[in-house]
């Protein structure tokens, strides 16, 4: 237990005087979360600009025309003489559909056939495409229904047995946990879990390998395990207070809906920082030079994220990606706390992500442990002498050296 | 940097670079291994394409004949399947909140009664709008489903008023819209997504072998030996910076074809033009490198600042959320990323098929990095390059 407490100083004291390390564990946490959110401010995509092209330039043609543009999601901002033309400004990235009203509408329209309208929306950006096809297809269909209770009040159907005769099985639907549907309020707070994940694990990368030679001369496994549970506990103490940040009070400042309980919270925060940690550690031995943590684990946050499943479904991914996606602490992590913090989701809802994430826990916990002692070996192995002299040396102040004594067992 | 191709000083700085580098397990783990497996994940992320089979709980209180067809009819689609019947919303909501479901589908009680009576009940979905893509899903199929049932229920009650099958099919819906999607016609994910990730990651490789080739002279403290083997400072960093110029330019052109032809997603327009921009973009992120390693002046500060201009780098591209949707400082940071231009590009040439002349602006702003930044970086660079005392730090 002492030789424990020993590592957690060393570290917390090692820590306050590595700027490059500080930078990492402390400074990006603050700048990340002010920083990243910005493009996704204005929450919601309106008034994407759409062209029109309207062959008809009828009374009925028009008004469908101003229906369109009167949605919130879309704006009519262009007009053109054919669809090629109207083509040719999507691609320019002028316009992010088309409304297409072929000559003869209103015709159609008084005789009492069905008219079909052209409703296009550029795939090429997926929100883009959700919010034009949507704004026109509602556009329309209010259209549509305008014209069919006129026409069934006609024959002498009062407007409301006319609304629903023309719709018998409506369908309501109502988003949840996010009544806005806004942006970012489906993707920050799920980054925000990411970037403490990764930030950690680069961070103690570039905090680098243990000096476990500052523990005494026990086995080297029981060293090593101080290390690593010494070590973790610094860690893991600074990220708890991280999360209270990112949870409590980025999470208001940016107004994301906040519902979840604290206990759910903590019950998933804890074994969440404990595997990062524990798998921080085990990596750190690759690392031969500190910004090799930087340079080889800057890459995995893009696949990370998308593997947590909060944008692109597991149930979409191959069978074998979603089993070897559980090793990385976020994959659980990320749709649990989302669904605790954002939706309310108690103790028991998220109880086998708790449960993974415990058995990652305990997996990087022996892993790093294993991983840190066969460096110490292989280091001790290169030159005994000269590492064992250089680690007295590096020994804290005289006055501080019994306490590394009584650790001998 | 063309008219420096021939000359002495930049062949022996990128032949001593090349040497480095291929005795180096580390460069490979980083230039090869560690790209490849990136670049790999990706495309094993988005090789379904599209989600299917989404659970959605359902809530019958009906229990009629209407309603078992509707369940039927929404387990029948390709993107739901149903999970249930869960004897009351709570139920069902707790699977939602439990990730068992991705929505609830409530069916009320007399639902089948009050349609014959003309009363139009609805029926409810609540999906879970934390999880975009099968929130959408789920809203646009439930749509479509609910809306198929209630069409057959208005014509049925079109012919009880007397009209024959036939007007009433075509009275039924006056204005109905063809739908279409430009561009990307199976609206497949992959396609949205996957030629705008693998240069993401590219970029990131790019940057992060740039500044660790030169940062690793001055902290080696070689830069003085470095400086030598170029001639001058502008021909050492062009001779270093050559041979993974080659490298990913390479790996960018079989990043963008390999995984297109593995999921068979068309890939349009002018293959010599999305080369070009390859090029460009792989030179304009080498020259954010040196920039970022002039300003550092150090290694693993410059890691540091490479891991914070290229990391959050694909929010600010647009590619998700739009650039015409942000705030201005957004759209400035977004500008002076290589990457926004060069998706700009590929996007509307890979995905859109448009007329080269769309690409002249990002391959003017590619240009632009290329051309303004380096002068700016080599300005600096070359007194880090002969002053010892920037050299060794850590």
């Amino acid at each position: 237990m002492r030789s424990v407490l020993r590592a957690f100083r060393d570290e917390v004291l090692g820590a306050l005087r590595d700027p490059g390390a500080l930078l990492v564990l402390v400074g990006a946490i603050s700048l990340y979360a002010f920083f990243y959110p910005t493009p996704y401010r204005r929450e919601v995509l309106k008034e994407v600009p759409v062209a029109v092209v309207d062959l008809d330039q009828s009374l009925l043609s028009r008004q469908l025309v101003r229906m369109a543009d009167a949605h919130e999601l879309i704006r009519v901002s262009q007009r053109a003489g054919s669809l090629a033309e109207a083509e040719a400004l999507v691609l320019d990235g002028e316009a992010g559909g088309v409304l297409a009203i072929s000559d003869g509408f209103e015709r159609s329209v008084k005789r009492g056939t069905p008219a079909t309208v052209g409703v296009f929306a550029d795939a090429t950006y997926f929100l883009v495409y959700r919010q034009v096809l949507t704004g026109l297809a509602e556009a329309v269909g209010t259209f549509s229904a305008g014209v069919e209770i006129r026409r069934l009040q006609a024959l002498g159907m009062p407007e409301a047995k006319a609304r629903a005769f023309r719709d018998p099985l409506p369908l309501v639907t109502r988003p949840l946990f996010n009544p806005a549907e806004g942006y970012a309020t489906y993707v920050v707070p799920g980054v925000l879990i990411l970037i403490l994940q990764q930030t950690l694990l680069i961070g103690i990368g570039l905090r680098g390998a243990a000096d476990l030679g500052a523990l005494g001369s026990g086995p080297l496994l029981a060293r090593s395990a101080a290390s690593v549970a010494g070590r973790s506990l610094a860690f893991v103490l600074l990220y708890a207070v991280h999360a209270v940040f990112y949870f409590g009070i980025v999470a208001r400042a940016f107004g994301f809906p906040v519902r979840g309980g604290g206990l759910a919270a903590a019950a998933l925060v804890l074994p969440f920082l404990l595997a990062t940690s524990f798998l921080g550690l085990a990596l750190s031995v690759l690392f031969a030079r500190r910004e090799m943590a930087i340079q080889a684990l800057l890459f995995t946050s893009l696949p990370a994220i998308f593997l947590a499943g909060f944008s692109w479904p597991p149930e979409a991914m191959p069978a074998w990606l979603r089993v070897v996606s559980q090793a990385i602490p976020s994959t659980s992590a990320i749709p649990a706390l989302l669904r605790v913090n954002q939706a309310g989701a108690t103790l028991s809802q998220v109880r086998s992500e708790i449960a993974v994430l415990w058995g990652l826990a305990v997996a990087f916990f022996v892993l790093a442990v294993l991983a840190q002692a066969a460096r110490a070996r292989r280091a001790g192995r290169a030159s005994a002498a000269e590492a064992f002299a250089e680690e007295r040396e590096r020994l804290p102040p005289p006055s501080e050296a019994p306490l590394a004594l009584e650790e001998l067992p | 940097m063309a008219a420096l191709g021939g000359s002495p000083g930049v062949v022996r700085a990128a032949r001593r670079e090349a040497e480095r580098l291929v005795s180096s397990r580390y460069a490979l783990v980083l230039l090869v291994l560690l790209p490849l497996a990136g670049l790999s994940l990706v495309t094993a992320i988005f090789w379904n394409r599209l989600p299917s089979d989404l659970p959605v709980a359902v809530v019958d209180a009906d229990r009629s004949v209407l309603s078992r067809r509707l369940v039927r009819m929404v387990d029948a689609t390709k993107s739901m399947r149903v999970t249930g019947p869960f004897a009351s919303p709570a139920e069902a909501f707790d699977e939602v909140l439990s990730a068992r479901a991705y929505g609830v589908l409530t069916i009320p009680a007399h639902l089948e009664r009050d349609v014959k009576r003309g009363a139009a009940p609805s029926v409810a979905l609540h999906y879970n709008a934390l999880t975009m893509i099968p929130g959408a899903i789920l809203k646009r199929d439930m749509k479509a489903t609910v809306g198929t049932l209630s069409a057959g229920i208005e014509i049925q009650a079109r012919k009880a008023l007397g009209e024959t099958p036939d007007v009433a099919a075509l009275r039924f819906e006056p204005v109905r819209s063809l739908r279409g999607a430009l561009f990307n016609p199976g609206l497949d994910y992959f396609g949205f997504l996957g030629p705008a990730l693998i240069p993401t990651l590219l970029s990131i490789f790019v940057l992060v072998g740039a500044v660790h080739s030169l940062g690793i002279e001055l902290r080696d403290g070689t830069a003085g030996e470095w400086l030598e083997a170029g001639g001058s400072a502008t021909r050492a960093v062009a001779g270093t910076l050559f041979p993974q110029t080659l490298h990913f330019t390479a790996l960018g052109l079989l990043a963008v074809a390999v995984p297109f032809r593995l999921l068979d997603t068309p890939l349009r327009g002018s293959p010599a033009l999305v080369a070009l921009a390859t090029l460009l973009f792989v030179l304009a992120c080498q020259a954010m490198g040196l920039l970022i390693v002039a300003l550092a002046a150090n290694l693993r500060l410059a890691s540091s600042a490479a891991a914070f201009y290229g990391g959050p780098a694909f929010a600010f591209t647009g590619v998700t959320f739009p650039t015409f949707g942000m705030p201005l400082a957004a759209k400035v940071w977004g500008a002076l990323l290589p990457l926004t231009h060069y998706l700009e590009l590929l996007l509307s040439q890979a995905t859109r098929g448009a007329p080269p002349s769309t690409a002249l602006g990002p391959l003017a702003a590619l240009s632009a990095f290329v051309l303004f930044v380096p002068p700016v970086a080599l300005w600096r660079m070359r007194s880090l390059m002969r002053d010892p005392s920037y050299w060794g730090r850590t």
